[in-house]
């Protein structure tokens, strides 16, 4: 099929994947016959053109940093006597990682940041799953006003987020410890028992709307007729979403998956507000807080790369792994 | 829908000449940073600083100096990342020659290599200032900047409280720890102090302990010295009988609980008097200022929090008139006048300590002149107490264990000793002799 | 809790049609569920009501009042004027600074994404699938981690403290990219091309006339993606910016908050993050079907 110019289609998104290799969704192999390579070369040239702002920035912004803290995290400086005089940059191999990897406060945070995922990421995931079943059955209503409910956190930015919150748990302002104290519940959300739960709350409230909306739409995407079938054979709403349709959306369960992973590991905003509230936050509470603290705490740059490297292998490792697991199970 | 998107895809003329116009836009916005420029004879200076007033002396200086022109700068405060701020412009090579830092962050720009000797300079100056401020600013003899002001501590205490429950001004730990206990038993709600752990440092230098300091070509940190221990011990008690609150420093409840009442002192420097005034504004009148209380009965020692200097960065072109600049906002009468009642500060200027607006009753005070008793606390303040080369970190790790402690996990004492451990390897981590 | 009526269609119906009025499930069903959305939807929209309230109260009230009501007084008017001339209305500057940073940021990023991503998808050139293998791993960096590199780079090359500090790393977004490619796949046809080419039309031209204009819905969400990612990263400008004149809302409010130990400006804070918040959720209302789309691109193939 063709179309004229003047009536764009949705994007793939808004349709059914393109299954296989029809429709217009799949490139066309060139074919050598007619083409010559001096059209070879002239197409090379102008993908080398379309390409080349985002490369140029991508090599300036993504790859060249990237380099530099590896070669930086090899270096250490040295000084002598009271430090005062010139210090001087020595090569230094792997130091600076066995110190990462030997540094208890670097350990404990990321233990405390794996925790964190441990109960935060299925949590908010869940929650996320069940609102988009919700809104995608058949006894939902007012099912516009929910979404756009659900999803305006995410229009605020972190930062503000975490003030927001922050407000919420302070003691003397926030109206949730009234209700608390009225039904007996006196909870203190900044005290070192709770903090971390309420970091999460902060996280959970501001992307669970996110998550849902992703995959909503991908259970938009799936043909009616597949619930009709099963509806014919009187399977239950609870029992299509959980046998039919969950299952569909396994791959978009897998991308907020991978997302929510690799925002755990970076875990920093939220800590940073409460912190002057609350001592139950240190200032290397989490990693990237430690990266931080190396870098312009004790303006130890090297040791601060070192840190950037670990969490940028760490968060590889972790999302790739998580890739290859849930792709695994559907095989 | 199709409809509807037809119609949008006709908008992309608009977004082509929007990405253009942002282009421009990108292109105009972008000045470069403040490198120093001499233009016509006139010296060009950059100050970077957080201090509200900074910026009218710089102002005054400018209206009264033809040939140097200095531009004030606002960073978040020190703390707060302004001193990250001016090392990462050191280190970028684009600093300004001027910044506010303070004395207990000298050696740390000193070990980053951040700061200009500027002892030639500044060498005529010395015997301007109090004594003790210019060991702040000078390292192993070589002079980095020039002192500002001074926070001579003192206690400031609740009259009326004091009056109520029949307790005398106490002028001894001793006899402070004996008010303590009098006051809870009479309200349990009643606390003597809401104890700030930067204020520790304070107490710290008033016992006589070293937490820092050179010996030859190595440093010497005693964060769990004797005396620190002493120290250490003392407040534990007190912690442990709960006659001590434990809000977060200048948290709403710290206030309140001096405007109330419920906490009946303030350890603290002279800049926590306009702090207290504007804070706890319903206990006007109920506040007076006496000496910080003593070890030994009759000694006069005190200790000191805060101060600071205007110090010169490295890669300034123009350290003479730098140090012009510095000397002329530390001392000059106009000036001081505006950082007093502006900013205010406590002169580390001798000079300064003369002028009558750090000497007249205060009115939020009931009229006491309170500057008597901080005049008095700065002759008497140890000359020989010196910061360390990690600061920020520092003063990041003391905060935290002291909120453990009053948390209940381990004890002051446990706190100083993790702290010691940690700034022994933060030193060592740098490349530098610690023993 | 569902449960089916007892009515059922059996397949051994062939000539039957679908239902003709599809069923809405029982009552106390519907109830049921209604509830429960409307329960979560008061989790997810109380704190921001809590926001708007507040920034109509005095200090005074907000510790005394009822905190999701209004107080005794209405003093929205004050708190905005306060929030605009405190400390010499920096506040000004810095919505301003956020629109630049978030708006050339994020056009410049999209038209770069749109070029590569239609290079990447239809141009077969040799070592194509790496090249958007390694702009794929480049999708799972967290930006914090990226932003020290970034600064020690700046750092040495004397960028730190500029506006370009923060633009330069703003106009990448390799999402983008990916995104663009999927929808330059689905929705630029080859016919079209080639018809160009036959007339004799050069390979740009043929991106800027055609494939930008087929694209534009995808590349509105893809702006949309990267002004709010923009709009997100802290880190970035708390590393960079030394200087406050050039901050973003986000670190100044960040900075005014860090503040409230010294300083009890609390309606200031209160107010000027209502302020910040206040058009990006309007945006966020008005543009909501670029969302979805976007977001359901990102998990068509994993």
């Amino acid at each position: 099929m063709t179309r004229d110019a003047d009536s764009p289609t949705l994007p793939a998104a808004d349709r059914p994947a393109p299954s296989g290799d029809h429709g217009p969704g799949r490139e066309r192999r060139p074919s050598r016959s007619r083409s010559g390579s001096r059209l070879a070369a002239r197409r090379n040239r102008s993908a080398a053109v379309l390409l080349a702002p985002f490369g140029v920035l991508f090599l300036a912004v993504f790859v060249i940093p990237i380099g530099y803290a590896v070669h930086q995290s090899l270096f250490r400086v040295e000084r002598s006597g009271l430090g005062f005089g010139a210090p001087r940059t020595v090569f230094a191999g792997l130091d600076n990682y066995t110190r990462v990897l030997t540094d208890s406060t670097f350990l404990k945070g990321v233990g405390r940041v794996l925790l964190f995922g441990l109960v935060q990421v299925p949590v908010m995931l869940g929650l996320a799953l069940l609102l988009a079943l919700l809104l995608d059955s058949r006894v939902a209503r007012f099912k516009r006003f929910f979404r756009v409910a659900y999803f305006l956190p995410f229009a605020i930015p972190g930062v503000i987020a975490a003030v927001l919150w922050a407000f919420l748990y302070m003691p003397g302002i926030s109206p949730l410890n009234d209700i608390g104290r009225s039904i007996g519940a006196d909870v203190d959300f900044l005290s070192h028992d709770v903090i971390l739960f309420s970091i999460g709350n902060i996280v959970t409230w501001s992307w669970t709307g996110y998550n849902m909306l992703i995959i909503y739409t991908s259970l938009q995407s799936v043909p009616k007729e597949l619930y009709e079938a099963a509806e014919l054979d009187g399977c239950s709403g609870f029992r299509i979403a959980w046998h039919i349709k969950v299952p569909l959306v396994r791959p978009a369960l897998t991308l907020t998956g991978v997302f929510s992973i690799i925002g755990t590991l970076q875990l920093f905003g939220e800590p940073m507000v409460l912190r002057p509230m609350t001592a139950a936050i240190s200032s290397n509470y989490t990693p990237v807080m430690l990266s931080y603290q190396a870098a312009f705490g004790l303006n130890d740059y090297n040791f601060a790369a070192a840190v950037a490297v670990v969490l940028a292998l760490a968060t590889f490792v972790l999302s790739y792994g998580f890739l290859r697991l849930s792709t695994q199970g559907s095989r | 829908m199709l409809a509807k998107l037809a119609a949008r895809s006709r908008r992309r003329a608009v977004l082509g000449s929007l990405s253009a116009a942002a282009l421009v836009l990108t292109a105009a916005a972008c000045g470069g940073s403040g490198d120093d420029k001499a233009v016509g004879g006139t010296v060009h200076l950059e100050f970077w600083g957080w201090a509200p007033g900074y910026d009218k002396s710089a102002e005054l200086f400018n209206a009264t100096h033809k040939s140097i022109k200095v531009t004030f700068k606002k960073l978040p405060s020190g703390g707060q990342g302004g001193y990250d701020k001016m090392l990462s412009a050191v280190k970028a090579g684009n600093a300004p020659c001027l910044a506010q830092i303070g004395f207990e962050s000298i050696p740390t720009f000193l070990l980053e290599g951040a700061l200009e000797d500027v002892s030639q300079e500044a060498g005529a100056t010395k015997d301007k200032f109090v004594p003790w401020t210019w060991n702040q600013v000078t390292v192993a003899g070589r002079t980095y900047g020039i002192p500002v002001d001074t926070g001579p501590m003192a206690m400031y205490y609740r009259k009326d409280v004091f009056k109520k429950y029949g307790i005398a001004v106490p002028t001894t730990w001793d006899e402070y720890a004996k008010a303590a206990e009098k006051l809870h038993k009479a309200d349990p709600e009643a606390h003597i102090v809401n104890l700030r752990a930067i204020t520790l440092s304070g107490l710290a230098w008033q016992k006589g302990a070293k937490w820092f300091g050179t010996e030859g070509d190595a440093w010497h940190v005693g964060v769990d010295d004797d005396q620190s221990g002493q120290l250490a011990d003392y407040w534990q008690q007190l912690v442990e009988k709960k006659l001590v609150a434990t809000d977060q420093g200048y948290s709403p409840a710290w206030w309140s609980g001096l405007q109330s009442g419920k906490v009946a002192t303030a350890i603290g420097a002279v800049w926590l008097n306009p702090l207290i005034a504007q804070n706890a504004p319903k206990a006007k009148g109920k506040f007076a200022v006496a000496p910080m209380p003593q070890w030994t009965a009759g000694e006069k020692k005190f200790g000191n929090d805060g101060g600071g200097s205007t110090a010169v960065l490295k890669g300034c072109q123009h350290k003479d008139e730098a140090v012009e600049f510095a000397t002329w906002m530390s001392t000059d009468p106009d000036s001081l006048k505006n950082l007093i009642t502006k900013t205010g500060i406590y002169p580390a200027a001798t000079a300064g300590l003369e002028l009558p607006e750090v000497n007249k009753g205060v009115d939020y005070y009931g009229g006491q002149n309170i500057y008597k008793v901080f005049g008095e606390a700065a002759q008497h303040t140890d000359t020989n107490w010196q910061w360390g080369p990690t600061q920020s970190q520092f003063g990041v790790d003391l905060d935290e264990a002291t909120a453990n402690a009053y948390a209940g996990s381990g004890t002051l004492f446990d706190a100083f000793s993790n702290v010691q451990k940690k700034t022994l390897s933060a030193i060592k981590s740098k490349g530098v002799k610690v023993r | 809790m569902s449960t089916q009526p007892t009515a059922r269609h059996r397949r051994s119906d062939p000539g039957r049609a679908a239902p003709p009025a599809r069923r809405r499930g029982t009552s106390a069903a519907r109830l049921s569920t209604t509830v429960l959305l409307f329960a979560i939807a008061g989790y997810f929209l109380l704190p921001i009501w809590w926001l708007i309230v507040s920034a109509t109260k005095s200090n005074g009230d907000l510790f005394g009042s009822n905190g999701f009501w209004f107080g005794s007084h209405f003093h929205l008017a004050d708190n905005l004027t306060k929030v605009f001339r405190h400390s010499d209305g920096i506040f000004g500057r810095w919505l301003l600074n956020s629109l630049l940073y978030c708006g050339a940021g994020a056009l410049v990023a999209t038209l770069f994404a749109a070029m590569a991503g239609y290079a990447l998808a239809k141009y077969p050139f040799k070592g194509r699938e790496g090249v958007f293998a390694v702009i794929l791993g480049a999708v799972l960096i967290p930006p914090p981690l990226l932003a020290l590199p970034l600064y020690l780079l700046a750092s040495s090359t004397g960028l730190v403290n500029t506006y370009w500090s923060v633009l330069i790393p703003s106009a990448v977004t390799p999402f983008g990219v990916y995104l663009a490619r999927v929808y330059a796949e689905a929705s630029v046809p080859d016919e079209l091309t080639d018809a160009a080419r036959v007339d004799g039309a050069g390979e740009l031209r043929i991106f800027f006339t055609i494939a930008l204009r087929l694209m534009s819905p995808a590349l509105v969400t893809i702006c949309l993606f990267q002004f709010v990612g923009i709009w997100n990263n802290f880190f970035l400008p708390l590393m960079m910016l030394a200087d406050d004149s050039r901050w973003p809302l986000t670190l100044g409010l960040y900075f005014w908050n860090s503040q409230l130990r010294d300083q009890p400006w609390y309606d200031i804070v209160v107010t000027g993050s209502l302020v910040s918040v206040v058009p990006l959720c309007i945006a966020f209302l008005a543009l909501q079907r670029f969302w979805r789309s976007g977001l359901s691109a990102g998990s068509l193939k994993s």
